[in-house]
């Protein structure tokens, strides 16, 4: 007789459990570093002028600001809600991570490999160019996109350069006349559909430049 | 105890046939009894079967790619990056490259137990922890796909999805099918999840371009986004409207997803009077709800690379139709295929 109402408790605490982690929040945002980026000042800029248009006054910076501050305190209170639930969370994969595709990444990066052969650069892998396509197998593997993906934001520096170190050492034995090999990122505003069909081309600058010597990695 | 589901018209959430126990008087009495209900267990083992599949793709491309290595080793042993310790491979004394390739070796082993419907909640269970030690090991390196993938195994690890449609009902009935009930509310659970993971990403869509702020644009940019394109879309340009009304139809259905739930009920309850019962009934709401949903994964599917996302999120639609009506269809599938093999035998009269 204890079994359908201890089952029915459980099954209650399941839902209280996941629907609490669904709901919406700011997790993996709360770098401020990362809310300089200009996809992101953008956004603010666009909410800020929408309501300044519904008569509430404010600037970008007093709107990031606050949001800031506002984002802070519910994380706080989140995390202290959340918290009996973790072990459920970390143990039976129950996590509710749904940020998907919350807001478009304008000014996106793709990704660069350059080798230096007889005494000039050349590319030997460009995202999503099936001309330059060295190692294509695994870096647009579907996972690998995800890890590519993050090399362009704040706060993966460290793993990029461990990415280039790894890609050095797949260098020195893919082209053995080449003495470097170079990983940057070509970062640029995707051009709105009339800037496209004006035949406009994107204004490409390239960041994060890395290089590895292969000499010794053979 | 109320029995399996008797047949006839059925809907996603069947309530009881009635008449049938005497309705509970207090809320919890009717939510212990609405968890007591039984029904066939097709819909939860085709579940099995597509999570297992899905998970069999899932892990077995990241090895026909070459890119485990890179992924999910440390870089002494080819990896990119130093990876994490989840807490199967700190029992398993670290992330050695033998403890990975088994491990992965494991998960495999478990999905095709999936699949085939052999040792049923042990092998979800195998294939959960597996799983998440694997892609713990380079979180950075993982995508939403893998929380539904998680979730979706551990609701078969606390359901019954292997009474029917598995070798085991094979071994145990010497039959491929069987009518043993099994509990429902798994069921009724990964109809939630499904509903959860919509409604939550689209309340998270905060962005300008998924509003008339942004004029609706978040899908345009999106496609142009180098990291998950399939190829270049810059096309679209000239399709830039649609992509628009894509935008708002994609915000809209998927934070209303929540109906869907009332829209069940409302089909499984269509006896009761009401308007709203009565409209959502006759819009037939579930079939645009799956119209809706399936084009979209689909659209998603040809234009970007998210991994196994479409697929296994589609595995949860099959959780949206009640057994009697996979059992239906089967039978007019069944019926039309014989009517087929035997209309060219037929001698001439």
């Amino acid at each position: 007789m204890w079994f359908p109402h201890l089952r029915g408790l459980l099954v209650a605490l399941h839902l209280l459990a996941v629907t609490l982690l669904a709901l919406p929040a700011p997790e993996g945002g709360m770098d401020r570093a990362t809310w300089k980026d200009p996809t992101v000042q953008d956004e603010l800029a666009a909410w800020a002028g929408r309501l300044d248009g519904w008569g509430v006054h404010v600037t970008p910076p007093e709107l990031e600001d606050r949001l800031w501050q506002f984002s802070a305190d519910y994380m706080h209170a989140r995390e202290t809600v959340l918290r009996p639930f973790g072990p459920y969370y970390e143990y039976c994969g129950t996590y509710q991570s749904w940020r998907m595709f919350v807001a478009p990444h304008r000014y996106p990066t793709r990704l660069h490999i350059d080798v230096h052969e007889h005494g000039e650069w050349r590319p030997a892998y460009v995202e999503r160019d099936a001309q330059h396509d060295w190692l294509g197998r695994q870096l647009d593997s579907y996972r690998f996109r995800s890890a590519i993906f993050r090399f362009g934001w704040h706060g993966y520096e460290r793993d990029y350069g461990r990415f280039a170190d790894w890609v050095a050492g797949h260098a020195a034995r893919d082209f053995p006349d080449a003495d470097r090999v170079r990983v940057r990122l070509a970062k640029y505003r995707t051009l709105s559909p009339e800037e496209v069909r004006e035949g406009r081309e994107p204004e490409v600058e390239f960041v994060q430049p890395v290089e590895r010597r292969l000499e010794g990695r053979r | 105890m109320s029995g399996a589901a008797p047949p006839g018209p059925s809907g996603g959430l069947r309530p009881p046939a009635r008449p049938g126990p005497p309705a509970h008087p207090n809320p919890w009495a009717r939510w212990v009894a609405f968890l007591d209900r039984r029904e066939p267990g097709t819909s939860l083992a085709l579940f099995r079967i597509a999570v297992g599949l899905c998970l069999l793709y899932a892990v077995s491309s990241v090895v026909w790619s070459g890119a485990l290595p890179a992924l999910w080793l440390n870089p002494a042993d080819g990896g990119y990056t130093v990876v994490g310790r989840p807490w199967l491979f700190r029992q398993l004394g670290g992330v050695t490259p033998a403890a990975v390739w088994a491990v992965t070796g494991v998960c495999l082993a478990a999905a095709l137990l999936l699949v085939v419907g052999l040792a049923g909640r042990l092998a979800a269970l195998v294939a959960l922890q597996t799983y998440l030690a694997l892609t713990g090991l380079n979180p950075d390196a993982s995508g939403s796909y893998d929380g539904v993938f998680t979730n979706a195994l551990w609701l078969l690890v606390l359901a019954s999805s292997t009474a029917t449609l598995s070798l085991g009902c094979r071994l145990r009935t010497g039959r491929w099918a069987s009518d043993r009930p099994a509990t429902a509310w798994p069921r009724y659970l990964v109809i939630y999840q499904l509903v959860l993971i919509y409604c939550s990403t689209g309340l998270h869509k905060l962005s300008a371009c998924w509003t008339p702020v942004g004029g609706y644009s978040a899908l345009y940019y999106t496609l142009q986004q180098p990291t998950w394109q399939r190829w270049d879309m810059s096309w679209l340009a000239w399709a830039y409207p649609l992509t628009q009304a894509a935008t708002a139809l994609t915000w809209f259905w998927e934070v209303s997803s929540p109906l869907l739930l009332l829209a069940l009920w409302y089909r499984a309850t269509r006896d009761r009077p009401g308007r709203l019962r009565a409209l959502f009934n006759r819009l037939n709401f579930r079939r645009w709800f799956v119209a809706v949903g399936v084009a979209m994964h689909l659209t998603v599917f040809a234009f970007m690379e998210v991994g196994p996302f479409t697929w296994i999120t589609l595995a949860f639609y099959v959780c949206l139709y009640h057994p009697n009506e996979w059992r239906e269809w089967w039978q007019h599938l069944a019926d039309w295929l014989a009517r087929r093999s035997a209309t060219p035998g037929k001698p001439d009269s």
